[in-house]
């Protein structure tokens, strides 16, 4: 039952990062092609229809920068619980394969708790910098975005990865592991 | 304890957690972490940073190049394009001595084009050409050799993820070091197209013969690419000219992909939920271990290990090529145990500085361009090396009857191409800064 609930929140939250990613991809493309047409209507290779793309207002996305990095930072923390959950993160096997399961298995416990304290220690701290920026206010250069807006939504998706972790590491710590 | 000391013996500590399974991330933040709390005696360094830099890492702009070129590779195996690329390969070169294998190197290159990781190009080409070569009476080892060696091209020929990553370390332009990886990318797939030439002779029986194909077949066969030969140029030329940034290049070459296999290939909804999920993992492995390189290159600046070690090698006055040569040689012994992309997150901080101290009597903008081409290929031929070499393992489970012995012994003369091909770039620097 909880692992169900663990991994669906896992999927859920790499689903909304990828959404997010591809508005991003959209938005990009976007901003490149009002880009483009708006330098073509200016230097005048459209005739008519540039003066009217002009008036029209056709250019990039105001702060199409601003917006991807607020949006792969929240993707980014949205993909860890389901990294963490499928096991993926990177690591050398070659010197563990000869020491037997039972070391194995212990190693692989040890680290989830280890990994287990770090993200929660990454969440705590992202809270922290969370309240920062909601105490000082502060926005993004050109589209005035809070930035705080930006870490809640990472903070919020941290929360999961945290979720996801510890319940990674108690499942070791039970003997049933979950994340291999 | 002094700083510096600390700082050296930080790297033996981190091995041994490497060594000892933990994930390459994490035994890199923790090191950069604890050596960060024992360099300054308190926890109040390391504690702000983690408050602003874990989130800065995550939504670096230059970074954010990484997912999207992570799901373009994706939309790309699902595009269908593997398949038309492996036919017009193979109506082009299916009939010469060795032809079908040569097709499935060309393919490679080909779909290297719009995939940036050597694993995804090993797995899907092989999708498409293992049947193949089995069909015209190519052995086992033989077949899954060449697939495993031509994946490697995913990587080398741009757009690539890692060459992204070394840019952003030596704070390089992307669109030069794109540019520069072109030749070499054409030069490897040569060097194992004339390799199976090679080797056909050496060994008749590994392989059959295919019949020829008439001129008006092979020109609808190559015609049926030319999606995979607009993205390319879109992408790479567009960041190239200038016309727009690589992050922009890389949305652009996402949106373009996801559109081919949706109008052309299978994405259908499970398939497009796949790739986000595998672009989510994928992403999430990757930045994991940025950010624990971030911190413990953090850690290692602060203790002036990376400028104190390039004073020191340069003081032996040893000479240059020396140095370089034993660096690459590291590499390649390290590239047989960990991945590609962790060892360049973990090394560059510490040998860049290094190489951009010696004189190659090149400027050193050149230098660095030159240094990134040949230690991606280096870490590459990791890939390939007994008995580790990760895409060995990847083709190998995908043809059952073929004993690992097998691929072992065919892929040996494909680590010479990349031996002649690396001693190659390595005396003619020119080669690679052609374009730069």
């Amino acid at each position: 039952m909880l692992h169900r609930w663990v991994t669906f929140a896992a999927r859920v939250m790499a689903g909304l990062g990828g959404l997010v990613l591809l508005a991003l991809i959209l938005m990009i493309c976007v901003s490149v092609a009002g880009r483009g047409l708006a330098d073509l209507a200016f230097s005048g290779a459209l005739g008519g229809l540039g003066d009217w793309l002009s008036t029209a207002g056709v250019g990039p996305i105001l702060g199409d920068f601003e917006l991807v990095e607020a949006g792969v930072a929240f993707a980014i923390f949205a993909f860890l619980p389901l990294t963490q959950l499928s096991g993926a993160h990177a690591r050398v096997d070659v010197f563990t394969t000869g020491m037997g399961p039972r070391t194995n298995r212990w190693l692989a416990g040890f680290w989830s708790v280890v990994m287990a304290a770090i993200i929660l220690l990454i969440t705590w701290r992202l809270y922290a910098g969370l309240q920062d920026k909601l105490r000082y206010g502060e926005t993004t250069f050109l589209i005035q975005f809070p930035l705080w807006g930006a870490y809640a939504a990472s903070f919020a998706a941290a929360v999961v990865a945290s979720i996801t972790a510890v319940y990674c590491a108690v499942m070791h710590l039970a003997g049933r592991p979950v994340d291999e | 304890m002094s700083d510096l000391a600390l700082g050296y013996l930080s790297f033996p500590v981190l091995l041994l957690l490497i060594f000892l399974r933990a994930p390459i991330g994490l035994a890199m933040l923790i090191c950069g972490i604890v050596g960060l709390w024992l360099a300054t005696g308190s926890t109040n360094i390391f504690m702000a940073r983690l408050k602003s830099e874990v989130y800065s890492t995550f939504s670096n702009y230059s970074l954010s190049i990484i997912p999207m070129f992570l799901l373009m590779g994706q939309f790309a195996t699902y595009s269908g394009m593997s398949r038309a690329l492996f036919r017009a390969a193979e109506a082009w070169l299916g009939h010469r001595k060795g032809g079908v294998a040569m097709a499935a190197v060309g393919a490679c290159a080909g779909f290297g084009a719009i995939c940036g990781s050597s694993l995804a190009t090993a797995a899907t080409m092989s999708k498409v050409a293992l049947p193949e070569l089995r069909k015209y009476g190519y052995s086992g080892g033989f077949a899954t050799a060449t697939l495993a060696a031509g994946g490697t091209l995913g990587i080398l020929i741009p757009p690539s993820v890692i060459l992204v990553i070394y840019a952003i370390l030596t704070e390089q332009n992307i669109a030069k070091l794109f540019a520069a990886a072109f030749i070499p990318g054409l030069i490897a797939a040569l060097g194992y197209m004339i390799t199976i030439a090679i080797y056909v002779r050496l060994y008749p029986d590994q392989a059959g013969v295919k019949e020829r194909l008439p001129y008006a077949e092979r020109a609808k066969a190559l015609g049926a690419v030319w999606p995979v030969i607009l993205v390319f140029a879109l992408v790479v030329g567009g960041i190239y000219n200038g016309w727009f940034t690589p992050t922009e290049g890389a949305a652009i070459g996402a949106a373009g992909t996801g559109l081919i296999a949706l109008f052309g290939g299978s994405l259908n909804w499970g398939v497009f939920k796949d790739s986000l999920f595998e672009t989510a993992t994928a992403t999430g492995m990757i930045f994991f271990i940025v950010l624990g390189a971030a911190f413990y290159n953090g850690f290692l600046a602060l203790t002036q290990v990376p400028q104190e070690l390039s004073a020191w090698v340069t003081e032996q006055g040893f000479s240059p090529w020396f140095i370089m040569a034993l660096i690459l040689l590291l590499y390649l012994v390290l590239g047989c145990l960990m991945d590609s992309l962790s060892m360049i997150l973990l090394t560059v901080p510490i040998f860049w500085p290094v190489i951009s101290a010696l004189d190659f009597g090149m400027t050193t903008e050149e230098v660095a361009i030159w240094f990134g081409i040949l230690v991606l290929i280096v870490v590459e031929v990791g890939l390939i090396t007994p008995p580790v070499g990760m895409n060995l393992f990847i083709i190998n489970s995908m043809d059952r009857e073929t004993p690992m012995t097998a691929t072992y012994r065919a892929v040996m003369f494909f680590v010479g191409a990349d031996v002649v091909r690396v001693f190659l770039l390595l005396t003619v620097p020119a080669i690679t800064l052609v374009f730069v």
